[in-house]
């Protein structure tokens, strides 16, 4: 009965892209992995982080009542007809990306989103973020582990001893180890669904990655003797790069092999949109579908990066991201500020919408989903860190009530949030980052 | 767009200074003559036939220091966090220390204007004395350093594709993109992997091979090419036939012979409203290899827009097109017939940006022209075969005679034992390139085994495709493996073996593996001989290949990768378009060509009184009678203009989008020519006040210069302010985009101030003689950031002493580019490596 209600359209738009893309591959998948699954009727939950930098205006972000009876603020009010999966969550800090070497603040914003702990200067070292942490515990049987997206590309904009890889991403696979950010609609596609033009050589070419990953791990083993220290690390991580990539390719070709359905051949995206919404919203598509088949249950997705110039002229507001954000505390020119901040929200309404409108075992994505929105900072006129602009959305699976205003103590790390959005996927943790307790969501 | 490496500086306070008098004097060291050149801002800057400066003995070093550093830099003061009361400059131990010290008096930054300032030439003898301490004492200990393991990144990697295969490939959507660490994205240290490189990795290499070798078993594909929405196409295109405006050229590589459908796009939106409607008789052009294959008649489609549209009663015109198209790299254009040469009678002016307008687009009065804005290429479909591309060529150095289609060839094992010997033959030919070494029989095994298992399933062909994906994904490919020699103790200096040096100088000069001679001068072991080590530079630098220095090197440090990411306001610059974005890179470009193909001086870059530009440019820069889309090398003829302080490229990528950022030009030149950025600023910085604009809001009749007096009347920002502000100031002529101004806001431009060594400037003229009275800091900055570049690391405090025997070695040869290169391959840095000794056991952690 359940199992019916999972059954996807057979052809799935790509709006943007403008794309039509035929989906058996996935039916066939979704098909294969209720047989991993505890029940047919209960998916995992879903586990999605998306960051903007830059902060918010907060008049026009935080609303005014606690509680069931809290208002949708002008910036808030695109998502207001998902009320019932909405919690705003007021008053966290970042705390530990304020501080000695002031200058910085950018720079760490991004590394301590999800990863409450304070980038290391001259190095390129932060904890490891929640979202690998949760990928670890519920998304390993999975075909991918977790799926990093982003809408700008990597650039060289970095400070004061602060590498680029703390404005690249905000996933961390170790303290050492930041997570590529992918912008390119089509890799991921590819990523998503593999490359070839059949299912029969998708398959094929699976395999062949397989042997070909097999006969280099075995090499690279015997060519570690003789290198210097430092090199071997590298190796040593690159065989357990290589070791990842081959369980990824178990996973899909063991689901292949319980699979009885025909697959066909989705088109891939093409190119990158030049536009941030058509962007935004292909990524969106593609993500939806990656949660939908459970080809990942976890993701993080960056709208820009920080210091990032981008113009959002369908916003209102004509100016660079960054510039707006340094308003002066001139109310005119928050409020030029804030429409940013609106339009963003209305590009996470878009998915929000999507998730609601996609059925999912005993309800819709989104009842399954848990989806972090938000900033490390909230005045960035002044680089303040918190407190700040977070919403989280959907009923991660009955975990959590939504339709609330949670106001929590003021200066309340929102590392105790991190801790309870684990807690609400199943991942127990007495403590994370800077966290000093766990928040009642 | 900032960088910043170094701690923060000394805080200094303000207030008026004396000006300097340039006197040389008391300096006795010789090699100081030599790097004196071109003190006295002469045009060309030549470290040979300088005059001796008088000597007559000054004051020592720890007076000076004494006298005008250490009552700001003291033990209880420590401004900017430095002491320099008790290190001894005569015998400096603390060498880092000492090299910040260096670089501020390279520059003229310190003592700061506030304070006391000895002559120009005390404070470059103390310079002197602290350098050739530390020099002579690291030529009795030098110190190499050693690079972590390198990973081919991105750009790299397309170029090891089309040496290796002659196979051009596009990256962008194969590879993720590479971190980066002191604006570069070949610094060993941040080339990690990750699973998902991995996995890229693994992809790229099946779809290469499929393609190198022509695989028939294809799906089709389809590629897009986009034409950026800013591009204006009312006229000609550099690269398109005559008699056409707009469009884009392609180099497609068709992966095997079959039909290729061709799709186009027309720009539909240009931030909102619709586009392109009311031309009329407008004809789109495919034309292959330059010659014309399809004309589609834009007539009956109502709006272009409209894919197969026919409203009103016309015939659906499907903008698309399907033609066989044989294997292999091939030139696709798609442009629009120009209809007339005559100026468009509006009544509107048009801005130089054909889609800057956001209301006007299909109103009445203003003629508007449909713009392309993609063409997609999907294929293959109905394949006839594999076609003789360049890739198979290369590939393909024998042919078993089964594959030559004689039955006659003999028995089934003997066909075999052929095939198997021309395999053998391809794959250690393909593998020696690819790992930039001689191949052994342990490389080779894997190999074979991977052909078997492709023959066994097809053709020969099959076989040695899967041979190549294995050499794609083998770490020997992916990384550029050197190690130390056995058994030397850890910290002991070497030099690397031939071919490590080889693939380092490859790598460096090509962006790229060594090419065949390279490689076999290197396995003959001659690169140890100077003479043929210079004889081989030269060679590269002359080779085409070396164009990646242009893209790669000049390319990031210049910032020219970033231009595209800028987006100047349409409100405030209507006449910006991509047309003089790509011009601004491209003049950049040529200028960085000319120093490194015609040998020049690397002062040229500051300097020249030449520039390239095209008819777009030229209207920008006020250059007369040029005509055409082309660029062209002329003559310079107004001061401001010249070098890199005036083009567009770097005036742009230091601008906000609205408006010119003095702060971010000082800063970036300080940064980037001078070698001495400036510290991030503190929080709680009040915004720039920005420019309102907008129906009944008056407007602030406030220049940039009068807001930044206003911004920065806060104490704290003044010290560095004072320094970058000046710099900045000074190119405030020109405007966000690059654009000359005599008024901002109805206000006079004031671009005069005063350096913080006390020099006057006005313009941009005298602040490029101002910065060029500071040679060494622009040729030793350029090297240092070279050499990086070149080694593949950052570059550290140790590494000073290479950088300065370097350019003293360029001096001897007035800077030229292939001096700097040579000194820099020859340097030890280059050329050696610290030994990290015995690795220990194996183990089986990980970072895990």
């Amino acid at each position: 009965m359940y199992l019916t209600k999972k059954h996807l359209s057979r052809r799935t738009f790509l709006r943007g892209a403008g794309v039509t893309m035929a989906l058996p591959f996935l039916e066939s998948m979704v098909g294969a992995q209720t047989v991993l699954r505890k029940t047919a009727a209960m998916p995992g939950t879903r586990f999605g982080c998306i960051y903007v930098p830059h902060g918010a205006t907060m008049s026009k972000w935080t609303p005014a009542a606690e509680g069931k009876a809290f208002e949708f603020t002008d910036t808030l009010a695109p998502l207001e007809k998902f009320r019932e999966h909405v919690s705003v969550v007021s008053n966290l800090v970042h705390a530990s990306a304020t501080g000695a070497d002031a200058g910085a603040e950018h720079a760490r914003s991004a590394a301590i989103f999800l990863s409450g702990g304070r980038p290391q200067k001259n190095a390129v070292r932060v904890g490891v973020t929640v979202d690998q942490i949760v990928a670890e515990h519920i998304s390993q049987d999975t075909p991918l582990p977790s799926l990093e997206l982003g809408i700008e590309e990597a650039s060289l904009s970095c400070g004061a001893g602060y590498g680029c890889a703390y404005f690249n991403t905000i996933a961390w696979r170790t303290p050492t180890v930041p997570l590529p950010v992918e912008n390119s609609p089509q890799a991921v596609f590819e990523k998503l669904f593999g490359d070839g033009g059949t299912t029969e050589q998708r398959l094929r070419r699976k395999r062949e990655d397989r042997s070909i990953l097999d006969s280099i791990r075995e090499q690279t083993v015997s060519l570690q003797r003789g290198l210097p220290a430092t090199d071997r690390m590298r190796v040593d991580g690159y065989l357990d790069d290589i070791r990842e990539i081959e369980r990824r390719i178990k996973t899909v070709l063991d689901r292949n092999a319980q699979s009885a359905d025909p697959l066909s051949v989705p088109d891939a995206p093409v190119g990158t949109p030049e536009a941030f919404e058509e962007h935004v919203k292909l990524m969106f598509d593609l993500l939806t579908l990656a949660y939908q088949s459970e080809t990942t249950r976890v993701s993080t997705l960056m709208f820009a990066k920080d210091l990032s110039p981008a113009s959002y002229p369908l916003s209102g507001n004509r100016g660079g991201f960054h510039g707006s954000s340094h308003h002066a505390n001139v109310k005119e020119r928050m409020d030029q500020f804030a429409l940013i901040n609106k339009y963003h929200v209305q590009m996470l309404a878009y998915f929000i919408g999507k998730l609601a409108a996609t059925p999912d075992g005993d309800g819709t994505l989104l009842d399954h989903s848990m989806i972090l929105y938000g900033s490390s900072m909230s005045n960035g006129n002044q680089h303040d860190h918190g407190p700040l602009p977070l919403v989280i959305l959907g009923h991660a699976s009955g975990q959590l009530a939504g339709n609330r205003h949670i106001v929590a103590a003021p200066q309340t790390p929102m590392s105790n949030l991190l801790l309870s959005m684990m807690d609400k996927v199943g991942v127990h943790q007495e403590s994370f980052g800077d966290s000093t307790g766990k928040l009642e969501l | 767009m900032r960088r910043f490496v170094q701690p923060p500086a000394a805080r200094e306070s303000v207030s008026a200074r004396r000006s300097l008098a340039y006197r040389v004097a008391a300096c006795s060291l010789p090699m100081v003559l030599i790097l004196l050149g071109g003190w006295s801002g002469a045009p060309s800057i030549s470290g040979q036939g300088q005059t001796p400066p008088a000597s007559a003995p000054g004051p020592s070093p720890r007076a000076v220091l004494d006298q005008y550093c250490v009552t700001c830099h003291s033990d209880a003061a420590k401004t900017g966090g430095l002491t320099l009361a008790r290190l001894d400059p005569e015998h400096p131990v603390d060498g880092e220390t000492w090299e910040k010290v260096i670089k501020k008096l390279r520059a003229g930054l310190m003592p700061p204007s506030a304070a006391r300032r000895p002559d120009r030439a005390t404070l470059e003898g103390l310079r002197r004395t602290i350098e050739t301490s530390i020099d002579s004492a690291a030529a009795a200990k030098p110190d190499p350093g050693a690079t972590t393991l390198h990973r081919l990144n991105r750009n790299e990697y397309a170029n090891v594709i089309r040496d290796l295969l002659a196979l051009d490939v596009e990256t962008a959507t194969m590879l993720p993109p590479d971190d980066s660490t002191e604006g570069f994205d070949n610094i060993a240290d941040v080339l990690g992997t990750s699973p998902a490189l991995i996995e890229r990795y693994v992809g790229a290499a099946g779809k290469i091979s499929r393609l190198a070798v022509g695989n028939t078993d294809l799906g089709p594909l389809s590629v897009t090419y986009k034409v950026r929405g800013d591009l204006s196409q009312d006229r000609h295109i550099e690269g398109l036939p005559v008699g056409t405006r707009g469009g884009i050229v392609i180099r497609h590589n068709f992966p095997v012979d079959g039909e290729y459908l061709f799709k186009f796009s027309l720009l539909k939106v240009n931030f909102g409203p619709q586009y392109g409607g009311a031309a009329k008789d407008e004809q789109l052009e495919l034309s292959v290899n330059g010659e014309r294959v399809k004309l589609i008649d834009l007539r009956s489609v109502p709006y272009y827009y409209i894919r197969g549209g026919g409203a009103g009663g016309g015939p659906a015109v499907p903008l698309e097109v399907r033609l066989p198209i044989k294997a292999g790299p091939q030139t696709v254009a798609v442009t629009f017939v120009k209809k007339s040469a005559a100026y468009v009678d509006d009544l509107f002016q048009r801005f130089d940006a054909t889609t800057a307008d956001l209301q006007t687009g299909v109103q009445f009065g203003y003629t508007t022209v449909p713009h392309l804005s993609g063409v997609e290429i999907l294929g293959p479909y109905n394949i006839t075969g594999p076609g003789e591309t360049p890739s198979r060529a290369r590939i393909f150095v024998c042919r078993p005679a089964s594959a030559q289609g004689s039955g006659a060839a003999g028995s089934a094992d003997r066909a075999a034992a052929d095939e198997t010997a021309c395999a053998r033959t391809i794959l250690s030919t393909l593998a020696r390139r690819a790992f930039r070494r001689p191949v052994t029989a342990a490389d080779l095994a894997p190999l074979l085994s991977f052909y078997r298992t492709g023959r066994q399933g097809g053709d020969f062909d099959a076989g040695i495709e899967m041979g190549l994906r294995r050499i794609l994904t083998d770490p020997n490919f992916v990384f550029r493996f050197e190690r130390d020699p056995a058994n030397l103790p850890a910290g002991t200096p070497y030099r690397l073996s031939d071919v490590e040096i080889a693939s380092r100088l490859s790598f460096f000069l090509w962006s790229s593996i060594p090419d065949e001679e390279l490689l076999r001068t290197a396995e003959q072991g001659a690169l140890k001989d100077p003479a043929v080590l210079e004889r081989q530079v030269r060679r590269m630098l002359g080779d085409p290949r070396s164009r990646a220095l242009v893209s790669n090197f000049a390319g990031q440090w210049l910032f020219l990768r970033e231009l595209r990411n800028r987006n100047p306001d349409v409100l405030v610059y209507p006449n910006f378009d991509d047309n003089l974005r790509q011009a601004f890179q491209r003049e950049t470009e040529l200028l960085f060509d000319s120093v490194v193909h015609e040998d020049r001086s690397v002062f040229d870059l500051m300097n020249a009184d030449y520039t390239f530009v095209n008819e777009r440019l030229a209207k920008h820069y006020g250059i007369p009678n040029v005509y055409g889309s082309d660029f062209r090398r002329v003559a310079v003829a107004d001061q401001a203009r010249r070098g890199l302080l005036g083009q567009g490229s770097m005036l742009t990528v230091t601008s906000a989008p609205n408006r010119t950022s003095p702060v971010t030009r000082g800063a970036w030149i300080l940064e980037n020519l001078l070698g001495t950025p400036p510290p991030l600023p503190p929080p709680n910085v009040p915004a720039f006040p920005e420019k309102k604009t907008g129906q009944g809001v008056a407007e602030e009749a406030l220049s940039v210069r009068d807001k930044m007096v206003q911004h920065r009347t806060n104490q704290p920002c003044l010290g560095c302010h004072q320094i970058m502000d000046p710099i900045g100031l000074a190119l405030e002529n020109f405007d966000g985009v690059g654009h000359w101004r005599t008024a901002e806001s109805g206000v006079r431009i004031d671009a005069s101030g005063k350096l913080v060594d006390g020099t006057p400037v006005d313009g941009a003229e005298s602040l490029r003689r101002a910065l060029l009275n500071y040679p060494d800091a622009f040729v030793q900055t350029m090297t240092e950031k070279l050499l990086m570049y070149g080694v593949g690391r950052v570059a550290h405090y140790y590494d000073m002493p290479a950088v300065r025997a370097i350019t003293r070695e360029a001096a001897r040869h007035d800077y030229r580019f292939s001096s700097l290169v040579l000194a820099i391959v020859k340097s030890d840095p280059f050329q050696m490596r610290t030994a990290s000794g015995a690795a220990p056991p194996a183990a089986s952690a990980t970072n895990r």
